[in-house]
């Protein structure tokens, strides 16, 4: 096994639609070392989703479309295993938790059956250990009174608490690679704090690998090691996270990093957005997909730019041709946001204008 | 008593009521699934009557006999007056043309009518759980085939077809009977069967069930079925009800069970010809089916409002 636990390489996914082909996730590559802790963030959309269910090959083909790349893990290519030996990985090697708890469930079995049924598949336990197993684990993720709770079924239980028993499912077989899917989206704010220092606990104790989706920097800021950033099925820039958060240099992230609200700046000033929608992954726009929002956008950005370390700083990628600290592109960024500003604000007064006369005859 | 005194007992209460009212709460187990489906169905009236009904037609068919011992087919031909009597003391529902005993026959004609409803239902079940959770889960080609095959037997004239096979193949044993109605039954439970597994496979909990490697079995029948359990229950109950009466249908007609065993249908057929002299020969086994199959509908709507998970926690 080299460097790393799992390694994605230029993955393509696409989803085959009347329309025509859906490129998903369009040449995606990164990878994670054993017991790391990786953030995959990016607005609705982007394809984080759909890499994670490509990893875990969980998408139905058709109309899922597998078009390229490969996913290695343990020294295999999961896009090329036999379905028999991927079963194995799912759940054994490689955990899954899902975003929204209250569905994810069986609502007919109890917990520790849940819990027990990834032990009897791949460690062939018999019932009794497997549910001596799942009380511990269920102790584990921290609930109380384990042993009673076992033969609860899930709509006794809250939804942080079903969030526990997921992550007591997908760790059951001590997995190499939990991959978790926006964990706390659906969980109530003060619950979300609980289950991400959950699994960041138990994964630190058990060594295992991260990787967590989310479209919450603060998330990623909080718990990983290193970042990807994704965008429109492309991964634009990625770094560990302190350099990311630091020193972001794709256009895109300085985005994602100044619209955050802050609570150190001024009260009632504008909350700052990326201007304009992620492009239709049915006609991708050809070269850098966010060049229509990009206020650094050149001629140059008609071709993608490849994904490459910065000069001296080899754990730092980026996929941009311009390079954001240069005080001549900022001030260029800085006229065209403002060219832009003025327009719209011209189109809209015009629009108000010819509104006017209509609404004064009545 | 001093108004002191009265108003101290009267705070105390008003302290200690909150807490004792929490407490049963808090200290009781919380119900089980079976629990809360089980109270809803007490709750539906009529379901409840229904499940009584059934118990006790039940006991008559099955334990009745044990008690009232006259032999069903020992005939009583030879004096007039035992053939086509009014109800006596020794025959509380009268006799046949025969002079065999009417609540005798009753009794043993509903072990058949109620035994050919069960496990037809059952081995229709079955069959439907099987053509209905392949073509429901696997889609596609499989799902068009089997379906399409359960379409064919479906746009057969069910009476028509009942007929001709009986015609041709029943030789007028329950089991025979029981088969019959079974093949013809199974369409019912194949689509319904299949409905649910479309609309759950697309369930979370199934995707979630995939990531930690279960196999298209397990996901099949360990996570969905369990889960489309209500909908397929009451539909048995259903056709327990609907397979009676075409059992009776047939053996009404003479394609069904052979005498000398006798179902409710083949008594009702033997009975019409005396109805003007005796009615009882025709009522007893008509109104037999009728409260029969009316409980097996009121238990099958109860059931179908109890186990609906839309339904909240009453």
């Amino acid at each position: 096994m080299g460097e790393y636990l799992l390694e994605v390489q230029d993955l393509k996914t696409y989803f085959k639609v009347k329309a025509g082909k859906v490129r998903a996730v369009d040449g995606v590559s990164f990878a994670i070392k054993p017991g790391e802790k990786l953030g995959v963030v990016g607005e609705s959309g982007c394809g984080k989703s759909v890499t994670a269910l490509s990893i875990m090959r969980l998408l139905p083909q058709p109309p899922a479309e597998m078009a390229g790349g490969s996913v290695l893990f343990d020294d295999q290519d999961l896009l090329d295993v036999p379905e028999s030996t991927m079963r194995k990985i799912r759940g054994g090697k490689i955990g899954m938790i899902f975003q929204d708890p209250m569905t994810c469930l069986n609502p007919t079995m109890t917990v520790g059956k849940q819990i027990g049924e990834a032990l009897r598949i791949h460690l062939k336990v018999s019932k009794d250990e497997a549910q001596k197993r799942a009380i511990s684990l269920l102790e584990q993720v921290g609930i109380p009174a384990a042993a009673e709770r076992i033969n609860s079924y899930p709509h006794q239980f809250s939804g942080g608490m079903r969030q526990r028993v997921m992550i007591a499912i997908a760790l059951a077989c001590n997995p190499k690679l939990l991959i978790a899917d926006e964990p706390t989206t659906a969980l109530d704010v003060t619950v979300q704090a609980q289950i991400l220092e959950l699994i960041n606990g138990v994964c630190s104790d058990f060594g295992t690998a991260v990787m967590i989706i989310t479209h919450d920097l603060g998330v990623v800021a909080g718990m990983t090691d290193r970042v990807v950033v994704m965008y429109a099925g492309k991964v634009m820039e990625t770094a560990p996270t302190d350099e990311l958060f630091a020193n972001p240099r794709h256009p895109y992230t300085l985005g994602l990093l100044s619209s955050v609200p802050r609570l150190d700046e001024v009260r009632h000033s504008q909350l700052r957005t990326i201007e304009g929608a992620p492009p239709d992954l049915l006609k991708p726009p050809p070269g850098c997909p966010f060049m229509p929002r990009c206020a650094f956008a050149r001629a140059i950005c008609r071709t993608m730019p490849p994904l490459e370390a910065l000069p001296g700083n080899s754990a730092h990628f980026k996929a941009c041709w311009v390079d954001v600290t240069d005080p001549q592109e900022q001030a260029y960024a800085e006229k065209r946001r403002q060219t832009r500003i003025e327009k719209v604000l011209a189109a809209t007064n015009a629009q108000l204008a010819s509104t006017q006369p209509v609404s004064e005859e009545k | 008593m001093d108004i002191s005194e009265q108003l101290g007992s009267a705070t105390t209460q008003d302290e200690v009521e909150p807490f004792l009212e929490l407490a049963p709460e808090l200290v009781q187990k919380r119900r089980s699934q079976g629990r809360i489906i089980w109270d809803r169905f007490i709750r539906n009236r009529a379901a409840v009557v229904g499940a009584a009904a059934l118990l006790v037609l039940v006991l008559f068919c099955f334990v009745g006999p044990y008690i009232w011992t006259l032999n069903p087919d020992s005939l009583n031909a030879l004096s007039a007056t035992s053939t086509l009597a009014n109800p006596t003391l020794a025959h509380p529902l009268g006799t046949d043309d025969v002079g065999r005993d009417t609540l005798a026959r009753a009794m043993y004609g509903g072990r058949v009518s109620l035994l050919v409803g069960f496990i037809s239902m059952l081995m229709a079940i079955v069959f439907g759980i099987g053509i209905g959770s392949f073509a429901g889960y696997y889609g596609g080609a499989v799902d068009n085939i089997l379906m399409r095959f359960t379409d064919i037997v479906l746009a057969v004239p069910l009476y028509l077809l009942l007929f001709v096979l009986s015609a041709a193949f029943v030789d007028g044993t329950p089991k025979s009977v029981i088969f019959l109605i079974a093949i013809l039954t199974w369409t019912y439970a194949a689509r319904l069967v299949r409905g649910e597994f479309l609309a759950l496979k697309e369930r979370e909990f199934v995707m979630a069930s995939r990531t930690i490697g279960a196999g298209n079995f397990r996901l099949m029948f360990r996570h969905i079925l369990p889960n489309a359990a209500g909908p397929i229950i009451v539909n048995a109950t259903l056709l327990i009800g609907t397979n009676i009466i075409l059992e009776s249908v047939l053996s009404y007609f003479g394609f069904g069970i052979q005498p000398p065993t006798s179902s409710w249908g083949s008594m009702i057929a033997t009975g019409e010809s005396f109805f003007d002299v005796d009615p009882f020969l025709v009522f007893v086994p008509g109104l037999l089916i009728f409260f029969t199959v009316l409980s097996f509908n009121l238990v099958g709507d109860g059931l179908r409002d109890a186990l609906d998970p839309q339904m909240t926690e009453r």
